[in-house]
């Protein structure tokens, strides 16, 4: 016969569990009265190590902290942020204003953007239907972070309608505690939020090439693409006749195809071009050129470039309309009744063209045969990096 | 030989990934095929709820074919096996395939 546990310590370990009523919520209430009923045996060690009697010295002086020095920090000031380093600070200085770690001073907290200035991103964008690349300009706001602004108050305004609870309380916490971009008034010139015309680095870029050139050739940024990406340097007499790199950007806003291209099958590539065509926003370069080129002609310049604008949009209005209307024609989307499913069928062309030669092209459709799956390989992205919407 | 127009499995465990392929009835699953005319991913996908017109849209599964040389094989007597029936059904290059209820 296997030793028996004593009756009294099972009924005082088990009781909890034995008479909890069968709701959790209940059960956990009945919890605290563990300690008291069955205290003998919750007391029982499971380390030899005695366990510390009263508070550590870390913690006691993290309590001695928290009610001297700290207690500031327990209530925010409105409008201004709760940082450490206001305890350092000694007079008004905007840079410590926005350092939330004491030990870390090269590290700035930066501006969200205040509730009028996104609600203004909304109307502009959605309301008097202006193009995101004028509103960002127009704010000083980053062409994606328009974009996520839109897509966020039409996400509210949804939950709004819907009757579904929104965190309004925690929202106004959190933008009086950091530092916001506030709506400019009528009439003041708006705060630009970061800067917008930024440029990632291009990965081409990071080789370190040894190209002699001669002295009476001119090099410049558009040659140095073509070096980057392999590409043979240009005829003279096409180099002659581009007068400045951000003449290219508005050629190929009109023509994409004029970007040429090296390599061959999967191999190929399009030709890195300057940074003054890869930058978000070419026309900023074209406007601050005309400006230096008339100097007393500002509203004469300022119709160009608002003319510029609306052509660059329109021409990028229509081709987003093409693709998407030639991406509906290969499309074909079949509602089964019987099925929880849609089916989207989408038209393939299967041709030498697209298989290839040997059969193992990149174009065609359908996984290859004979070729590694590359799926496991480093620095493969896995996650999407982009959403059909 | 009876060339048929069938599924080959690709993808990992539990992540299945179809081509809709064209080949020999007796040549094994894996096995090199005449053409790979489409594929066919069997994992439904969800519409984001972006748009309002998106928020009562079904999920929808993929399916990508060349049309003709479908037809072509089709024409030229290769048997589509039962999944692929359901799905040129769908795409309406062969009748649809009789469900039991239709038959009785």
């Amino acid at each position: 016969m296997p030793p028996r546990i004593q009756s009294r310590s099972v009924s005082n370990t088990l009781l909890p569990y034995l008479t909890a009523p069968s709701s959790s919520s209940s059960s956990l209430s009945s919890l605290p009265s563990l300690s008291s009923t069955s205290s003998q045996c919750l007391s029982r060690q499971f380390s030899a190590t005695a366990a510390p009697q009263g508070q550590t010295k870390l913690r006691r002086q993290m309590f001695e902290w928290l009610n001297n020095e700290g207690s500031v920090f327990k209530h925010h000031v409105p409008g201004e942020a709760n940082y450490l380093t206001r305890l350092k600070q000694r007079g008004p200085e905007t840079a410590e204003k926005s350092r939330p770690f004491p030990n870390n001073q090269s590290f700035f907290s930066e501006p969200i953007l205040s509730e009028e200035l996104r609600n203004e991103v909304y109307n502009r964008v959605v309301e008097q239907k202006k193009s995101v690349r004028i509103v960002s300009v127009e704010l000083g706001i980053d062409m994606k972070r328009i974009a996520a602004v839109v897509r966020l108050v039409e996400l509210e305004k949804r939950q709004r309608t819907q009757g579904k609870p929104l965190a309004l309380p925690y929202a106004r916490a959190i933008h009086e505690m950091v530092p916001t971009t506030p709506l400019a008034e009528k009439g003041e010139r708006q705060t630009y939020h970061e800067p917008i015309n930024d440029l990632p680095a291009h990965p081409l870029t990071g080789s370190q090439i040894f190209y002699p050139v001669p002295e009476s050739r001119s090099f410049n940024r558009v040659e140095a693409g073509r070096v980057f990406s392999g590409a043979p340097a240009m005829e003279h007499s096409e180099a002659a006749e581009i007068n400045h790199p951000s003449d290219l950007a508005e050629k190929i806003i009109e023509d994409p195809n004029s970007i040429g291209w090296v390599g061959k099958g999967a191999n190929a590539r399009q030709i890195l071009q300057p940074a003054d065509v890869r930058i978000p926003h070419p026309h900023m370069v074209a406007l601050e050129r005309d400006r230096l080129a008339n100097p007393n002609e500002r509203l004469a310049v300022a119709d160009l470039q608002s003319k510029r604008l609306e052509r660059q949009d329109a021409i990028e209005q229509a081709r987003r309309e093409r693709i998407q209307a030639r991406r509906e024609k290969k499309l074909t989307v079949v509602s089964p009744e019987e099925s929880r499913f849609d089916y989207r069928i989408k038209d393939t062309i299967y041709t030498k063209e697209t298989t290839g030669a040997d059969g193992r092209g990149s174009k065609a459709a359908g996984r290859r045969y004979g070729v590694p799956h590359r799926d496991r390989t480093r620095g493969e992205v896995k996650i999407p990096t982009r959403v059909e919407a | 030989m009876v060339l048929r127009i069938r599924l080959a499995r690709f993808g990992n465990k539990h992540n299945p990934f179809f081509n809709i392929v064209v080949a020999q009835a007796r040549s094994a699953r894996g096995a090199k095929p005449l053409e790979v005319i489409g594929t066919y991913n069997p994992i439904p996908k969800r519409p984001t709820n972006l748009y309002d017109e998106n928020a009562e849209a079904r999920p929808y599964k993929e399916i990508s074919l060349d049309r003709s040389r479908a037809k072509y094989w089709l024409g030229v007597g290769a048997q589509p096996s039962d999944p692929v029936w359901k799905l040129m059904g769908m795409a309406g290059l062969v009748a649809p395939k009789p469900t039991t209820y239709d038959k009785a």
